[in-house]
């Protein structure tokens, strides 16, 4: 009965609800918009902004003035035909890595004024005969000493790589027979592997008949020989130490093989 | 009311007749207060229709118009790589409302003739009593003065915002972007020719592009001002141009002037060399006579004998070289040691219709074609076109064109013989090349190559060389016709010439001797070391790569040229 009273006034009520509502949508809507406008009217205020700096930036910065700063101070010029590079190629023919002879020597030479000053000579001399220049005087001293032995020890050392294998085995027979006639021939320091290699056969003929004339000279040489022959241990146990003159003669090869490959 | 009625008739009960009328008014009061209802309703109606409406739609109070976006007063005005050359800007303005004046005036006269000095007391004071309602006391203020004058505080002082032209770049290409007066209406260059597009509030919006490369043009500008200076030159010009599609990517005219400041420039720094001046440029003019010749099939090799002796006696006149061979020469000899009488008689051979022919298709008979409207108008033999006149319009002399005219043409020979009228616009997707016509056969161009290569390797244009670049051109010394010991040196150049890209044509106007170039101020020694720095700049910004070991097949040329005549 009540709420059959009441009808109308609920009506009344929803409607008056359902207008504000509406109005309520609308007005949250115009806001909304009008918030847009402001951000919109911030951004052209800022592009302004943003133009009339740059505008400034530009004007400050003219090609001209560049170019009076340039002309005063900093002097800059074109880049030239020849700083132009057809590509990485030719760029890396620029980087041209600097040519290196023999980088152990020196480093031997540091530790040459050795306690023992036997063995020290002898390594000296073999490095010497690598190639490798004498910095202090007294290791200087030394390789002049170890440089009168060098042409005893090097047939038997250069000879090995050089010739083949049957030249070596020969020439070990030959060495044990006519160690002297190697020792008279190798007095100049020009005489080189190849030469002792190839006479070698010929000298064997020539051994017989002068033997027995040998025998004084033989022991003033087994001195030498036995004084290189320390020469040849050092090379060996020089395999552990890094910075022994064996590795580099194998450094050397390879070096020159990797190189040869590059090419 | 109450009157006695007959009671003939059967009267009807005077309450029920009482009722029946209360109720017929009742009815129409109803009726009434119903209408009234519904109007007043409607009205209401309408107004919260209305309310509702502007609500939804309608403005409201916070709403800002006209600032959502932004299109300036007028256009901007911006370069290939859209670097700004011209843009309008609000600047301050001071003005003067005598009558509004309520202060001291002798004081204000005193306060603005220490703000603004470019006028004194007595002016200012005079201003301030005259009858006329408004001045303008300065255009284009500094913020400071601005602040000053509004510390003054006096209602008479007027401070507003106008739009004001802008060139941040001052004077670079000046006389390309011209300028325009107090009213932002353009009176030169670009900002003349196209005042409608730049102006009208459809278009504006968007920039005009130009084809001009700032930083080429700056090169340009630069050396060649370097070589005005030097060699005491009264003016000169620079083109550097886009061979295939006829853009200008650089034009200037020297001495120039800052737009920013137009009406302080004196007339001749107004006067725009490039396309208004006309000039007789002598030697430059001769590779078209060769080519012409060549297209039609008068000269058929480069070695093609022509005798030449030390003085051409023709007509009643007589024609020197500078370096007179005195022997027979060849067509790559002529024009390496640019012989007039050499290219005389080429041009004789050639004949006058063609010659006219040629040149007409050129364009260098008409006004040059390009956007600005300061064209000047090319002189030549006209009427009395005669075989002496041919002779002299082969090598130069006797015809007067713009150095774009030569620009045009230089590009139309290499470009594969195709005119194309230069333009200022930078051409792409709104702007499309301007439809070319046929001068010369591609033949012809091909073979030209290799020729004023020869005349920068071996001839007189050896100082134009830039190392790589592979410049090629010819030097042009001419004489002024209105004295005769004054020249006009020019040197028309394309650079890189196994593949032509871009012509540069370089003037310099009365250049004098000095001691390096041992008393000689033809066009070799004054403009085409100009040529040689400005390519050596430019290049490598245009994407010419650099290359020594590339040069044109100049086996066409070099058996044909004796060394015995170098000199």
């Amino acid at each position: 009965m009540s709420a059959r009273s009441f009808r109308s006034v609920f009506t009344v009520a929803t409607c008056a609800g359902a207008a504000l509502t509406c109005y309520l949508v609308s007005l949250n809507v115009a806001s909304e918009r009008a918030a847009l406008e402001e951000v919109e009217t911030k951004i052209v205020l800022a592009q302004r902004d943003i133009r009339l700096l740059q505008t400034e930036i530009g004007t400050r910065g003219r090609l001209a003035q560049l170019e009076r700063w340039n002309v005063k101070v900093l002097a800059l010029s074109a880049p030239s035909a020849d700083q132009f590079l057809e590509g990485g190629f030719q760029l890396a023919r620029l980087g041209r890595p600097e040519p290196k002879l023999n980088v152990e020597a020196p480093v031997v030479l540091a530790s040459a004024p050795a306690p023992h000053p036997q063995p020290a000579p002898l390594e000296e001399g073999e490095r010497r005969a690598a190639g490798a220049g004498a910095t202090a005087s007294s290791a200087a001293q030394l390789m002049q000493q170890a440089s009168l032995k060098i042409p005893m020890r090097e047939p038997v050392q250069l000879a090995v790589p050089i010739v083949g294998t049957e030249t070596r085995n020969e020439q070990s027979v030959a060495k044990k027979v006519l160690a002297p006639a190697n020792s008279t021939a190798e007095k100049s320091e020009s005489a080189r592997a190849s030469k002792p290699a190839k006479p070698a056969p010929g000298k064997s003929a020539k051994a017989p008949e002068t033997r027995p004339a040998q025998a004084d000279k033989k022991a003033g040489d087994k001195k030498i020989v036995a004084a290189a022959k320390p020469v040849t241990k050092p090379v060996r146990t020089a395999k552990v130490d890094p910075l022994a003159p064996l590795p580099a003669s194998a450094n050397s090869k390879k070096t020159t093989g990797n190189s040869g490959t590059a090419r | 009311m109450n009157a006695p009625t007959p009671a003939l008739v059967a009267p009807r009960p005077e309450r029920l007749r009482l009722v029946g009328q209360r109720r017929q008014i009742l009815t129409m009061m109803h009726q009434r207060l119903m209408f009234g209802l519904l109007v007043y309703a409607g009205v209401v109606a309408l107004i919260v229709l209305r309310i509702v409406y502007l609500a939804a739609f309608g403005d409201h109070a916070g709403a800002k118009r006209g600032l959502t976006a932004l299109v300036p007063e007028r256009g901007d005005i911006v370069d290939r790589d859209g670097q700004p050359l011209a843009r309008t800007i609000d600047a301050w303005t001071v003005g003067l409302w005598p009558r509004k004046v309520i202060g001291n005036k002798l004081d204000l006269a005193r306060k603005l003739a220490q703000l603004m000095p470019e006028r004194d007391e007595a002016t200012y004071f005079a201003m301030l009593r005259s009858n006329k309602s408004f001045f303008y006391l300065r255009r284009r203020a500094a913020p400071g003065v601005v602040e000053a004058v509004n510390a003054i505080g006096e209602p008479g002082l007027a401070l507003e915002r106008e739009p004001d032209r802008l060139y941040p770049q001052t004077s670079l290409a000046a006389h390309v972007i011209g300028y325009t007066d107090v009213d932002g209406k353009g009176t030169a260059g670009i900002e003349w020719a196209l005042n409608d597009k730049l102006s009208d509030a459809a278009t504006r919006s968007q920039p005009v592009q130009l084809s001009i490369s700032s930083k080429v043009q700056q090169a340009l500008e630069h050396e060649l001002l370097a070589a005005m200076t030097h060699f005491s030159a009264v003016g000169a010009a620079g083109i550097i141009m886009d061979i295939h599609s006829g853009e200008v990517l650089a034009m200037t005219s020297l001495p120039q002037l800052n737009p920013n400041a137009a009406g302080k420039g004196s007339m001749e720094a107004r006067f725009n060399r490039a396309t208004l001046g006309v000039y007789e440029l002598g030697s430059t003019f001769k590779p078209f006579t060769v080519a012409m010749a060549m297209d039609s099939g008068v000269v058929r090799s480069m070695g093609q004998i022509y005798n030449c002796p030390n003085q051409l006696n023709v007509y009643g006149r007589t024609i020197n070289d500078t370096h007179p061979f005195n022997r027979t020469c060849t067509v790559a000899e002529i024009m390496k040691e640019s012989s007039n009488i050499g290219t005389a008689q080429i041009a004789a051979q050639l004949g006058a219709t063609r010659q006219k022919e040629f040149l007409r298709k050129m364009g260098f008979l008409d006004p040059v074609a390009i956007e600005l409207r300061e064209k000047g108008r090319t002189l030549s033999p006209g009427s009395n076109w005669g075989p002496l006149e041919t002779m002299t319009v082969g090598y130069g002399h006797g015809i007067a064109v713009t150095p774009l005219h030569l620009a045009s043409g230089y590009a139309a020979l290499f470009n594969g013989g195709l005119y194309r009228p230069a333009t200022l616009l930078k051409v792409g997707r709104d702007h499309a090349a301007a439809k070319g016509r046929r001068v010369f056969s591609e033949g012809t161009s091909y073979k030209m190559r290799s020729l004023l290569r020869l005349v920068v390797t071996k001839g007189t244009g050896r100082k134009a060389d830039a190392p790589g670049y592979r410049v090629g051109g010819k030097t042009g010394s001419a004489e002024k016709y209105h004295n005769r010991s004054l020249l006009v040196t020019t040197f028309a150049g394309v650079f890189p010439m196994d593949e032509p890209r871009y012509v540069v044509v370089v003037m310099l106007d009365e250049p004098k001797a000095t001691a390096e170039t041992y008393g000689f101020r033809t066009a070799g020694w004054n403009v085409a070391p100009v040529v040689s720095r400005t390519v050596g700049r430019i290049a490598p910004m245009l994407g010419v790569r650099p290359d020594k070991n590339r040069e044109p097949d100049m086996s066409t040329v070099l058996p044909f040229v004796h060394e015995k005549t170098e000199h």
